[in-house]
């Protein structure tokens, strides 16, 4: 038998590298003008204090300075970028009434059957425009709304709150690419859960970017309020190009007093894409935020979901996986204010750096002079698979109150030699317990993504370990 | 001897983090006695020397407990302490940039004896009691339980003890994990501590070596967070020569 | 002095979010300040070396490392190289997309050891800028070289501050392969309205030699001090630091250790307290770029009143440090409501078969150390004064000369009134 190598796969990705052709008329020029975000602004028929926002972003936007401290930005272009396509079909609430390559599309990805098993409702963006919505009748009896968010902007009903709320949490001026989302954003979801209902399966929303060197830059809105409970799962992946796509999407939540709100992240980015999203949460008291965050695509990444814990005994926990591979840089991790007293947060993040791939953790957690009697744990984790990728972990605390307890611990290394050593003192093949660890290591984490996406996490981190050692 | 009782717990019932513990117990120790706390791991032993001793960890969900007539339970550690109460840890703390000298003086400060003791007639009394267990002085600029071996932490221990002289000692397990020679040294300061006048020890241990030494008065047995026996020395070799399997039969009390 | 502000100082190899203000520490140089250097040296005589012997030692060590005494490219011709590598205008049919957008800091990085220069890549922690500002302002450094053969040697360094003046201190030293060097710093202030202090030591351990470097900084208020050092460990070479920061108004404290040579070692020790309005500032590098290297770093402080420190701690693995193992552990005791505390605990790692932890407490007291102090009569009042007069009090136990003792002595005389007779 030829000699095998003990290696940790690739991601696969052939599942999502198939492109569909594009409808050329439904493209933007490439590049950012007040003319083309005035355009985005008309077609979607917004209120005019939208288009204002849009235009301020815009000048916001064109002064900032981008990050310096990441990874490298040089081989994103924004004026090659393309920031708004429309795909060939309005949004529908049947898949059947999809054009067939969207519905193939989404087909391949399972979300159709993954709706029927045991989704309670879906929404499916393609390029800049939501393309599928539905939700079961009963949870729409329980009042809750899930719809696209620009069709939540037209009903009067819900213009007001997201009028009230809408990039509050993320304002403009944070960074550049929040002003640049906030000039550009396009579909996305709203979501709201009224007080004491719990929904009992989750709402998934997956976004898809098909168009070459196009930026999908969708905005999400959920609020649940007091004593509510919700479970949102989202996904996203593309095809891959030769040439940058831009992701620069917002994620806003809202989390009523002693509500319960779970967000799940499954991002599979094609390697041409630049991941420069945002995600905050604001928990109000004895509400809890649970952010799990599986991180495997893109070529480079900048993501690090935010938890305000404003209100008294607010709590929140981030558990995320980086996989950095060849090419890719991704730099991840959280950020976390304790803001009001017993407030506590929890972080545990685990990343695996192989292959000339680069994986950071960044971190920042903020104690306020408010936050007395908070605890905070942190606890990274990293694999170095070889000695051609590279690792790094940057956590940033600053404490301003005395009465809190601030933990945190970072470990780095390989795979343990006298661990391998102990396993195979009890039978087990080399390659066996090396699969057994790496497996081992990243299961706390992996364990914690919606059990739903195991199929797809097995695509995703197919770990062969078979043969003699190479 | 007096038969005045120093300590008296009464249907005390404990629990860490809502898992109940202790259950229902009930303990009454003498001024002067020495008595033996034993039973299998986990039983409780060590709890119940935290709980006497007022660790915030545990908290009290019944009973009370006496301590020279006054009822302490709802009083700081450091108020049980300055009253005459000492425990003596199975594990003691690390405190890094905390040199022991620095620490020895800060527990005596306002105690009658040691705490009016100028530094240097402070510094030779700590050394005179460290000859005694068998202590390099030069522990004394240490930093306090860092980088001690577990029979210098004990010693440490056993230091506190003859200097704080407290009217009741509960030493937990203060000879867990000893070579002979250190055992020997704890075993000392045992007998130099039952030597003050109205010294009163608990000892909580699974290992009845460390009371050849120490005549004891009465002897507990803890299973399960409640006191299934109580008796004379004789139960210490009726323990020796049968476990604590024997216990398990007995209902437990409630 | 036409230097008034030093606009990067200490700061982090491996930069984070702006908005924190953690990257690195601004310091102003009050434009008046007269320049002194007048410091005491203690030595033997025979251990003054000559001007040049630090650089000299580099050079050495440049050889027996590379082979060559030349760099192989200036840092610039490096980090084009790494960055062509990466570049989106990169060679005719590759895609940039398919190789990794480094950071600034990661291509710098891998510039550095694309160089091969040990004197290119000789840094301090509180970087280029403050050891230009300091070594100008110091005159000729106190150069403390061992010769192969000698007996281990000691020297004593104190430096203090002077009113309405900057005095500042440079030192070179090199430890020649197989000698043991104890290096002690004292920096003391009587009462000064406005000083400051600087010192800036540049150090080289040789092969199989040991440096025990000891600073105590026990300066009053109104003094500002800048503790800046770059080390260079060869093979098997020693470093065992021990900082005790007690003191002045503004401390920044910087300290850089190269573990080049296969199997050296660095362990840092710093204990620090903080009082009133005072500002700490601390970035310690440890760049392992040795196989078999180690490093500790155990860093412990008390900030009381409205006291604010930052610590930047890394651990860099450099590619090629094979079998490195680097740890750090900090904790910080709040006493106060008003006391602000910074910490990154930096690992960055380019190598696989490595061992890097880092562990952090920062806080109130835990509550089994609280508990302990309670059970032995402290209330958790006392048991934070105690903390903070201990830090004061194991400050003069590990005084390693006099200088050092009688600094502390005073130090400690003016915040605790019978503190010489607890420490006699």
């Amino acid at each position: 038998m030829a000699q095998q190598r003990t290696h940790v796969d690739d991601v696969d990705r052939s599942l999502y590298d198939v492109a569909n052709a594009e409808d050329p008329t439904a493209r933007f020029e490439a590049g950012l003008t007040p003319e083309i975000v005035t355009e985005i602004s008309r077609r979607k028929n917004e209120p005019e204090w939208m288009l204002d926002f849009r235009l301020k972003s815009l000048d916001l936007f064109s002064r900032m300075p981008a990050p310096d401290w990441g990874p490298s930005l040089a081989g994103l272009d924004l004026d090659d970028i393309v920031a708004y396509v429309k795909p060939a079909t309005d949004q529908q609430s049947d898949w059947n009434s999809l054009p067939d390559d969207v519905k193939n599309t989404f087909d391949r990805l399972g979300i159709p059957e993954a709706e029927r098993a045991y989704l309670a409702g879906v929404g499916a963006q393609y390029d800049s425009e939501l393309v599928y919505h539905s939700m079961q009748d009963a949870a729409a009896k329980m009042g809750i709304v899930y719809s696209g968010i620009e069709e939540a902007l037209g009903d009067p009903q819900w213009e007001p709150i997201i009028r009230e709320k809408f990039m509050t949490l993320i304002p403009p001026h944070d960074h550049k690419f929040a002003a640049l989302h906030g000039a550009v954003w396009s579909g996305g979801s709203f979501v709201y859960v009224p007080a004491e209902t719990r929904l009992d399966y989750p709402l998934q929303s997956y976004f898809r970017l098909n168009a070459k060197g196009a930026g999908q830059f969708e905005h999400t809105l959920i609020i649940v309020e007091d004593g509510a409970d919700l479970h949102f799962i989202e996904g996203c992946s593309a095809p891959k190009y030769n040439v940058a796509n831009l992701h620069a999407g917002a994620v806003e939540l809202f989390v009523g007093k002693g509500a319960h709100l779970r967000y799940s992240t499954i991002e599979n980015w094609s390697k041409n894409m630049y991941n420069l999203n945002t995600k905050r949460a604001l928990v109000d008291a004895d509400g809890d935020v649970e952010w799990i965050s599986g991180s495997f695509g893109s070529h480079v990444g900048y993501l690090y979901p935010m938890s305000i814990l404003k209100g008294d005994r607010a709590a929140c926990s981030f558990t995320g996986i980086t996989f950095a591979g060849a090419g890719q840089n991704l730099d991840t991790g959280c950020k976390v204010v304790l803001a009001a007293p017993d407030t506590s947060a929890a972080v545990e993040t685990k990343s695996i750096s192989k292959d000339g791939g680069v994986s950071t953790f960044r971190s920042s957690v903020v104690a306020t002079e408010r936050a007395e009697r908070a605890k905070a744990s942190v606890s990274c984790q990293s694999l170095m698979l070889d000695d051609k990728s590279r690792s790094d972990t940057i956590p940033a605390m600053d404490i301003r109150c005395n009465t809190v307890s601030i933990g945190h611990e970072a470990t780095i290394g390989r795979i343990a030699d006298d661990t391998v050593f102990y396993l195979m003192s009890r039978g087990i093949s080399e390659e066996e317990a090396k699969a057994m660890i790496v497996n081992g290591f990243a299961e706390p984490v992996s364990k914690e993504l919606p059990l739903e996406y195991a199929v797809e996490m097995n695509n995703l981190i197919k770990l062969e370990m078979e043969g003699a050692i190479g | 001897m007096t038969c005045e009782p120093k300590l008296i717990v009464t249907d005390l019932s404990a629990s860490a983090e809502d898992a109940p513990i202790l259950r229902h117990v009930d303990l009454t120790v003498n001024a002067g006695e020495a008595h033996v706390l034993m039973g299998p791991n986990g039983a409780g032993k060590s709890t119940l020397g935290h709980v006497v001793m007022g660790d915030p960890a545990y908290e009290v969900t019944s009973g009370n407990i006496v301590f020279d007539g006054k009822d302490i339970t709802g009083l700081s550690p450091d108020k049980r302490s300055r009253a005459g109460l000492f425990l003596g840890f199975q594990a003691p703390v690390e405190i890094p940039g905390v040199p022991v000298s620095s620490y020895l003086r800060a527990i005596c400060e306002g105690r009658a004896g040691t705490g009016d003791m100028k530094g240097k007639q402070f510094r030779r009394h700590v050394q005179k009691l460290a000859e005694t267990l068998d202590m390099n002085p030069a522990f004394l600029d240490r930093e306090l339980g860092v980088g001690f071996s577990g029979g210098e932490k004990k010693k440490l221990e056993m230091l506190q003890l003859l200097l704080l002289q407290p009217s009741l000692a509960i030493l937990d397990e203060t000879d867990s994990g000893l070579d002979v020679d250190a055992l020997g040294v704890v075993s000392r300061g045992i007998e130099a501590y039952r030597r003050q006048p109205g010294a009163t020890l608990v000892i909580i241990t699974h290992n009845t070596r460390i009371l050849e030494h120490v005549d004891i008065d009465a002897a507990h047995v803890l299973s399960r967070g409640s006191i299934v026996a109580h008796g004379d020395a004789a139960l210490i070799d009726d323990i020796d020569a049968h476990g604590y399997e024997q216990f398990a039969a007995l209902p437990v009390a409630c | 002095m036409d230097t008034a502000v030093l606009h990067s100082v200490n700061a982090m190899p491996a930069p984070t979010w702006h908005r924190l203000a953690m990257n690195h520490a601004t310091i102003d140089v009050p434009d008046d300040l007269a320049l002194e250097h007048r410091a005491d040296v203690r030595c033997d005589p025979a251990l003054f070396g000559e001007a040049g012997a630090f650089d000299a030692a580099l050079r050495g060590l440049q050889v027996h490392t590379f082979g060559t005494p030349e760099a192989a490219c200036s840092l610039d011709d490096a980090k084009a190289l790494v960055e062509r590598e990466t570049s989106p205008a990169g060679q005719d049919g590759f895609n940039p997309l398919d190789a990794t957008a480094l950071s600034a800091f990661q291509t710098r990085a891998a510039a550095v050891e694309v160089t091969r220069s040990v004197a290119g890549a000789f840094e301090t922690g509180m970087g280029p800028e403050a050891l230009d500002f300091l070594r100008e302002a110091s005159g000729a450094a106190v150069v403390l070289a061992t010769a192969p053969g000698d007996a281990p040697a000691q020297a004593s360094v104190r430096t203090f501050a002077l009113e309405g003046a900057l005095n500042a201190c440079a030192i070179d030293v090199a430890v020649a392969d197989g000698t043991e060097l104890d290096l002690a710093l004292t920096h003391e202030s009587g009462k000064v309205s406005r000083g400051m202090i600087g010192s800036s030591l540049r150090a080289y351990v040789g092969r199989g030699a040991t440096l025990r470097l000891s600073v105590t900084q026990a300066a009053g208020e109104g003094t500002t001090v800048l503790d800046d050092s770059g080390i260079v460990l060869d093979e098997g070479a020693r470093l065992v630091v021990r900082h005790s920061v007690l003191g002045g108004d503004e401390a920044y404290g910087g300290l850089a250790c190269d573990l080049r040579g296969t199997g050296s070692q660095a362990s840092v020790t710093t204990r620090y307290i903080g009082q009133n309005s005072q500002k700490r500032d601390f970035n310690f590098v440890m760049r392992h770029r040795g196989e078999h290297t180690a490093s500790s770093l155990n860093v412990a402080g008390v900030l009381a009143g409205s006291s604010e420190k930052t610590l930047r701690g890394t651990i860099d693995f450099v590619r090629g440090c094979k079998g490195a193992e680097g740890s750090e552990v900090e904790n910080v005791l709040m006493t106060s409501d008003d006391a602000v505390n910074r910490s990154v605990p930096v690992i960055l790692c380019g190598e696989d078969d490595v061992a890097g932890n880092h562990g952090a407490t920062i806080g109130s007291m835990n509550p089994e150390q609280l508990f302990y102090l309670e059970s032995r009569g402290l209330s958790s009042q006392a048991a934070e004064a105690m903390a903070l007069r201990a830090t004061v009090e194991n400050a003069y136990f590990d005084a390693p000369d006099s200088f050092a003792r009688a600094a502390v002595v005073a130090f400690g005389r003016v915040h605790f009134p019978d503190f010489e007779e607890s420490v006699a």
